[in-house]
């Protein structure tokens, strides 16, 4: 089993980039804004007070999440091992996958508005099985590009079908 | 691999191979564009025919019944009336239309198979071309409408991997159809296994040699399960008992029913208004059909293994007869129903990686393996599609033989099971919820009142994920999901104590790559 591009098979956990932290935060805070902005309207129009509970919760559930965002960064992480790739994310909750590298089907790049200006890009796993669902965000650029490289060679130098 | 070349009736022999002007292409049954489209056609002319009786009546026998000159009611009938020649040009110009069109959609529609790819092309206006290789066909359906059956036809479907990415021939003739499945087949496990099979017995011979006369012919494939009872090799593993079926449709029926009729008696007893009662009656037909379907659908049920792969048939009248190579089973689920279980019957479904949205009675074809049995059948199901899996020894080698409740979930130590304080989540079947490593496969055990045993051959696990929330962690607990395509059977395991849990996905993660090194 040569590759003509060997892996640095580490087995080492690899976190993301610390600047993912403001993709995260900005994607909740819009997220924010239009679900309180929505709820708003209803206070305002009627005036009874106790609908003011709605964004209020909004504002109190979001924000204690935004302020958790740091640690959950710090939580992602992934691993290149000799036959697999492991990726792990959450604290709450807690989840960690582990994908054979022979068992990809594709590696997606993409990247949003934010990372773009942050020159970040993320990368999805697809396998025959949608439940696999491996997305690491926050990854720089050039990293996410070598990275889907190597998994793409190595995926066709262990591929094993279905 | 092109051994056998299987001709359509009527179709004069001639030459195959690559580079030929006509290059294998083959067509489908000539009374395909009647067995697509005609039954509706004829469905239209004679609703039109009932329509339009007074019209036939009065234009044919006006002059004997002296009623020239009464003008029908009806305001389609009064045109058609007063316009007999223009309404006979346009019935014809439908007619020729849809002859044009059936033909030239079936001179359009041909198929052909080579040494790697089965090909499909078809469509007048917009061109489809579709391709599929070989070795990554899932299986083979043959199925036969009772209509297509009496013009000793069927329809041929290949599995692809994918979404409704099937390659769907209808109709073929009985022997074509047969013929090109076991061409197919042989093509599929030998393109896999890299060996020469042996292809066919050459069927070819078998469609001449068995031409006795047209009705014999059609009355020994209408009586004979499988389209050639040659091929069809070993019986049947399991056989289908009249009085089981009947009494599992009911008991599963049976739920259902009495809470409905909960729901009806309540309100009828409360408030005395008995119309309520008819608020049923769409329920009551719809679990009829469900019932009769299910019934008429399982009663000549049949599996075996064959060289090619598992062969699976259903259907009294029209039938389905699906051959799977081996390996294309992605995961198994025996689940038992709570008021099957003093029976001690099971029902046994499996994940497969193509999908058709046009399989029949709730997919039961496509995944439902085994629709009731008991413990002996489901254990000789699983071995035939785990070969070498000791299914009687993970079972806690009950025998079986008692034919009750026992073996299948029989406090086994090689299962490792919820700890005690798993209680809260797990309140009746803690002591049942746990898993079992062998080296071909992971079994999954779950439910108290609900049972299920989940089988995942390691050559087919596509991820392995440990998961928890808040309170599991709090209290030392993992789910363990072994992930699989998508299919009915969603394989994972929670409550399990995290060195159990960590220790089980390891070993999954590590025999998923052994078993993908072999595969190679």
């Amino acid at each position: 089993m040569t590759e003509p591009n060997p892996v640095p098979a580490d087995g080492e956990w690899h976190g993301v980039a610390p600047s993912y932290l403001w993709v995260d935060l900005a994607g909740q805070a819009l997220t924010l804004v239009v679900s309180a902005g929505a709820t708003v309207i209803a206070p305002l129009a009627s005036g009874v007070a106790w609908l003011w509970a709605l964004p209020a919760a909004f504002v109190v559930i979001f924000g204690t999440s935004m302020l958790l965002t740091p640690r959950r960064v710090r939580a992602i992480g992934y691993r290149l091992r000799e036959d697999d790739l492991v990726f792990r994310r959450g604290i709450m909750w807690h989840r960690q996958v582990a994908v054979p590298y022979g068992r990809m089907q594709l590696v997606d790049l993409t990247q949003g508005p934010i990372a773009r200006m942050l020159g970040l890009a993320e990368l999805r796993f697809v396998t025959a099985a949608a439940a696999t669902a491996v997305t690491i965000p926050g990854l720089p650029r050039d990293e996410a590009a070598t990275l889907r490289d190597r998994l793409v060679a190595l995926a066709e130098s262990r591929r094993a079908g279905l | 691999m092109n051994a056998v070349e299987p001709r359509a009736p009527g179709e004069p022999v001639r030459a195959d191979g690559p580079g030929l002007p006509d290059d294998g292409w083959r067509r489908l049954h000539p009374a395909t564009p009647l067995l697509r489209g005609g039954v509706v056609l004829v469905a239209i002319a004679v609703w039109a025919a009932v329509q339009l009786r007074d019209v036939w009546v009065t234009i044919l026998l006006g002059d004997v019944l002296g009623e020239v000159g009464r003008v029908p009611e009806d305001p389609a009938a009064r045109w058609v009336f007063s316009n007999v020649g223009l309404a006979l040009l346009i019935v014809l110009v439908v007619i020729i239309g849809i002859l044009v069109i059936g033909w030239l959609s079936w001179r359009l529609h041909s198929y052909r198979v080579t040494a790697d790819v089965v090909e499909e092309r078809e469509g007048i206006i917009w061109r489809k071309h579709r391709r599929a290789r070989l070795d990554r066909i899932q299986g083979v359906n043959v199925e036969r409408p009772l209509l297509a059956r009496i013009f000793g036809a069927a329809r041929v479907e290949i599995s692809v991997a994918g979404e409704n990415a099937n390659i769907r021939l209808y109709a073929l003739g009985s022997a074509t159809a047969n013929a090109l499945r076991e061409e197919l087949l042989a093509a599929a496990s030998s393109a896999r296994a890299a060996r020469a099979t042996e292809v066919g017995t050459d069927p070819g011979d078998s469609v001449d040699a068995a031409r006795p006369g047209v009705i014999s012919q059609r009355l020994q494939e209408l009586t004979s399960p499988e389209l050639d009872s040659r091929l069809s090799t070993p019986d049947s593993l399991v056989r289908m008992d009249l009085g089981r079926l009947l009494g599992s449709t009911a008991l599963s029926l049976a739920l259902p029913i009495l809470m409905g009729a909960a729901v009806i008696v309540v309100p009828v007893l409360l408030t005395g208004q008995w119309g309520v009662v008819f608020l049923v009656v769409p329920g009551v037909i719809g679990f009829g059909a469900y019932a009769i379907r299910r019934v008429t659908r399982s009663l000549r049920y049949t599996i075996a293994g064959t060289e090619h792969g598992i062969r699976v048939g259903f259907g009294l009248l029209s039938t389905t007869n699906e051959t799977l190579p081996a390996g294309r089973i992605h995961a198994i689920e025996v689940t038992q129903p709570l008021l099957w279980r003093p029976f001690g019957w099971w029902s046994v479904r499996i994940n497969r990686a193509s999908r058709s949205t046009r399989d029949g009675a709730a997919g039961q074809a496509a995944t439902t393996i085994l629709p009731v049995g008991d413990t002996d059948d489901v254990v000789r199901v699983i071995e035939l599609i785990v070969p070498g899996l000791d299914l009687r020894g993970a079972l806690g080698g009950a025998g079986a033989a008692s034919g009750h409740a026992a073996s299948l979930d029989a406090q086994v130590p090689e299962y490792v099971t919820s700890p005690p304080r798993a209680r809260v989540f797990r309140w009746w079947s803690w002591r049942r919820n746990g898993y079992h490593l062998t080296d071909e496969a992971v079994l999954l055990r779950k439910g108290s009142v609900w049972r299920t045993l989940t089988i995942v051959p390691f050559a087919r696990v596509q991820s392995v994920a440990l998961s928890s929330g808040p309170i599991a962690r709090a209290t030392r607990l993992r789910r363990v999901s072994v992930h699989t395509v998508m299919g009915p059977i969603v394989p994972s395991l929670g409550a399990i104590d995290v060195v159990d849990a960590e220790h089980l996905a390891r070993e999954a993660e590590s025999r998923t790559l052994v078993a993908m090194v072999s595969q190679r």
